[in-house]
């Protein structure tokens, strides 16, 4: 793997705007947002001479970058790939008295890429948001964090410093932090959180007003939409450049690359991936795509995938939150998506009816599947009630959970069949109760 | 038949298409609204309300308007989509 430690040279601001978000990687360990290793990362200044100023988008200015976000089909780079153009304007027609949101609270433990974002390059996030609290008329600026997320945190509050000391004219900018729960993030559950109450997703009855009648409107961008924003602000349309931030998920380090539209998932894996037990490189058997809600994909489909949010749709998957985390040839998959839905079950905001008893019941069936013990009627029980919880959550939590596990069900379907029939797994030598690969966080 | 309404306010109310929409948060499955329209609502093996996706046909308004006003939660309510 190639480590960039130093920085390459900085191009001078009257050359070519530089359009990419990261050099070199970032590497962070199985869980938490302290890296590894990781390059210097930008103060205001190294900034400054790398993008240059940062553009006003008041007025007309706003409204052409609202354009220019259609025009390179500019989407959601939190999970849910919403048009932010379309977000941005339904926010402006709703002001005035927005407040603008960056957010930061990274849920999916298996994604490092906002924590890398906000380390590397603080002051284009930054950026991102004032330019979005100047295109909706926002007057209020937030940035949205996990409260255990210290390293992020103190980059931040310094760059923030840096700005005001700098005399840079922009709204004051405050930090806001949440618990260090999986849906923390959930935008929704900022909305509520920023208007006083619990820091957890809600159900809006007018999807117009997701901010819930009668509060102050709210935009909530993830921080890389916010800092390909300011890329955006900087550039032309056709000099932009679609790129993604992906995590690649190995048994002890995440790491955080960025990867341009035509690199295949085989590249990227390559590059970043290594099988625990492997010698020299190992296929894995299948990747999980997107984040631990996301879906598993057979190697033999996956690898020749392009890392690209509109490729990947047009083959009806997601990039999510740009986990690529790939399951080593010698892993049982069933296993892994059990312990994964018992996790997400345990991260359940406990609110809702069908994700909170849904998903415990379908965690227990995965177990007893996992280990071979699943008889017919249990398995008829498991089919009807993933069916059962999809798009009955005020948020999208229990809907992710059913796609891995169905998305499992697809891409480990022999395997499933032995577990099933045989009691017993095809692929693992591993021992039935050895640990399974892809991290979880131990429940707080 | 019973689908011209009285009561005025909501889109829902005066004769346009209308769903019917649960907010999971507050439902807490109490299941008076499967008992008053069960051919609108059924429920899970938690007790909770599975709606019928389309709008609500005319027939149906009654009982629709019904379990939203004996929904002790206030939960369930009449929507435009």
């Amino acid at each position: 793997m190639t480590l960039h430690h130093q920085l390459r040279l900085v191009a001078p601001p009257s050359a070519q705007p530089v359009t990419k978000l990261l050099d070199g990687v970032v590497i962070f360990p199985a869980l938490g947002s302290t890296p590894l290793v990781a390059p210097e990362g930008d103060d205001l200044s190294l900034h400054l001479m790398r993008y240059g100023d940062r553009p006003v988008m008041q007025g007309s200015e706003g409204l052409a970058l609202i354009t220019r976000m259609h025009d390179v089909g500019l989407t959601g780079r939190g999970g849910g790939h919403f048009p932010t153009g379309r977000k941005w304007e339904s926010v402006r027609r709703a002001g005035p008295g927005v407040i603008a949101v960056a957010n930061g609270a990274e849920g999916e433990p298996a994604s490092g890429k906002d924590a890398a974002l906000l380390q590397q390059r603080p002051h284009l996030v930054v950026d991102g948001l004032v330019c979005a609290a100047e295109a909706v008329g926002a007057s209020e600026c937030v940035v949205w964090l996990h409260r255990g997320a210290h390293r992020t945190r103190s980059v931040l509050e310094r760059a923030l410093h840096d700005r005001v000391a700098r005399g840079l004219i922009e709204p004051r900018i405050r930090i806001e932090l949440g618990p260090d729960r999986y849906l923390t993030g959930e935008a929704t559950a900022v909305m509520q959180a920023l208007a006083g109450g619990p820091a957890l997703p809600q159900m809006a009855r007018n999807p117009a007003v997701p901010w819930g009648d009668g509060h102050r409107p709210i935009l909530v961008n993830n921080v890389e939409t916010l800092a390909r924003t300011a890329i955006l602000a900087r550039t032309e349309v056709g000099e932009y450049r679609r790129t993604s931030l992906v995590t690649v998920v190995n048994h002890d380090t995440r790491i955080v690359c960025e990867a341009d539209p035509w690199e295949k998932v085989a590249d990227l894996v390559g590059a970043h991936w290594r099988s625990p037990s492997g010698v020299g490189f190992d296929a894995p058997q299948a990747i999980l795509l997107g984040g631990y809600g996301g879906s598993w994909v057979p190697w033999f489909d996956a690898a020749g995938l392009d890392v690209d949010p509109d490729a990947l749709r047009s083959h009806g998957l997601s990039i999510g939150a740009g986990v690529i985390a790939p399951l080593p040839s010698d892993a049982c998959g069933i296993a892994e998506a059990a312990s994964l839905v018992s996790y997400l079950s345990d991260s359940s905001a406990r609110q809702c009816g069908p994700c909170l008893f849904g998903l415990a019941a379908v965690a227990e069936l995965m177990a007893d599947l996992a280990s071979g013990s699943m008889g017919r009627a249990e398995h008829r029980r498991l089919d009807r009630f993933l069916g059962d919880i999809v798009g009955r959550g005020a948020c999208k939590h229990p809907d992710g959970a059913v796609r891995m596990l169905s998305s499992a069900f697809s891409a480990f379907a022999e395997d499933v069949h032995s577990h099933r029939t045989r009691g017993h797994c095809l692929v693992t030598t591993r021992a039935a109760n050895s640990s399974t690969v892809l991290p979880i966080p131990v429940r707080a | 038949m019973s689908g011209r309404l009285r009561s005025p306010g909501s889109a829902a109310s005066i004769g346009q298409v209308a769903h019917l929409r649960v907010d999971p948060v507050l439902c807490d499955g109490v299941g008076l609204c499967a008992l008053i329209a069960p051919a609108l609502i059924a429920v899970d093996a938690w007790g909770y309300p599975i709606l019928s996706n389309g709008s609500v046909a005319r027939r149906e308004f009654r009982s629709a308007k019904a379990a939203v006003a004996a929904c002790p939660r206030r939960a369930l309510f009449l929507a435009d989509q």
